[in-house]
Parts: structure tokens; sequence; C-alpha cells
């Protein structure tokens, strides 16, 4: 079974360090979910996943990446 | 820690310790409880209920952003998992209960054996709940 793994943690610091509570205030998630999904330990929804790719205007294969476990 | 774990853990501790109290009398009691079951069940509830609008009243005071925010998407994830998993419990134990009802021991007993039930299921959702966040799954 594969993993999504992400860039948001690089993304963050892309755009002027911008912390987990921040992006979470953004996209309406809280900021322990936020911190699940950059661990990859929660695969947000695809609509979670759009949102959190346009705050940082990249497309969704730029934030996101499916690999084969 | 999230509100909502927050709230997952006053649940838990506050249950443990007022139900535990009161299953502890109605063992000690034994099987004459008489207006005592009442009285102490009712005091029960009013107990835990006190005991836990007065601690989320204090930890949402504490962080009220987190307490006024609606749940997201992995809380409710989160809360249908361990609502899924006390059902199972509460099935089972009700299963039981009816097979121990079959056994007619006195009402008061089979009173407390559904309470017990019921208890046990709302500590296993609890219970999972806190198992997930600590996870952060």
């Amino acid at each position: 079974m594969g993993v999504i793994r992400n860039d948001i943690r690089r993304l963050r610091f892309e755009h002027g360090e911008m912390t987990q509570q921040q992006l979470a205030d953004k996209i309406e998630l809280t900021r322990q979910t936020v911190n699940a999904i950059e661990q990859g330990k929660y695969s947000p929804s695809l609509e979670a996943a759009f949102r959190i790719s346009a705050v940082f205007g990249k497309p969704l294969e730029a934030v996101f990446r499916y690999e084969e476990g | 820690m999230s509100f909502r774990e927050k709230s997952a853990w006053i649940s838990v501790i506050s249950m443990t310790a007022i139900y535990g109290y009161y299953f502890w009398s109605v063992v000690q009691a034994g099987p004459h409880l008489g207006s005592f079951h009442f009285a102490g069940l009712l005091g029960t509830v009013i107990a835990l209920i006190v005991v836990q609008v007065v601690l989320t009243i204090a930890v949402a005071i504490a962080s009220p952003g987190d307490a006024r925010a609606p749940r997201d998407e992995r809380e409710k994830l989160i809360e249908l998992r361990a609502t899924r998993m006390a059902y199972s419990g509460l099935a089972t134990g009700i299963a039981m209960a009816c097979f121990f009802g079959a056994l007619d021991p006195p009402i008061v007993f089979n009173t407390n054996a559904l309470l017990i039930v019921l208890v046990t299921a709302e500590l296993l959702r609890s219970g999972c709940q806190i198992v997930q966040y600590r996870r952060g799954a």
C-alpha cells in the first residue's frame, strides 16, 4: 500500500516561515491536523489538499505526491 | 493538546472517578439497596454533569480559540472511528446483560449491569479518541 508524501513543511518556510497555526487558520483545519498531515500520519481529503495547494499557489502535484509502498 | 483531546480526557477521568465511586458503593451495599440506589444514581449523574461542565469551561477559558473552532475533518473522522468501536462494545455488552438478566437476578443488578455497559461504551469511545489523537492519526 502506498503513502501520500508532501512538501508542506518546506513550502511553509518558503512562504515567510509561515507557522502551522497560520496555515491551519487559512484552510480551516486545526494546527494538530496540519501537523499530522505534514508528518504523513493523516491523509487530507481532496478538498483540504486543494485548499493547501491554493495557499501556496501551487498545483496539487507540487505539494502532494503518491509513493508506492 | 487540542481542545477535543482535553475534552476526551475530562470525560475519561470524571467518569472513571464518579461512576467508579458509584459502582463501589453499589457493591458495598449489596442486593438490598432500596432508595439508596435511586438517590445514589441521581447524585452520580448530577455530579458528573457538574464536574464535566466546570472542567470543560475551564479548558475553554484557557484556550478560547480552540474551543470555538468547529471540528475539522480529522477530528470528525476520529470521532466516527471511536463511536464505531464503542458501538461494538455496547452491542456486545447489551447481549451479555441480556444473558445475565435471564438468570433472574434482583432488578437493581439488572439496572446496574446495563449502566456498566453504557459507562464502559462511553469510556471506550473517549479512550479510542485519546489513542488516535496521541498517534496523530
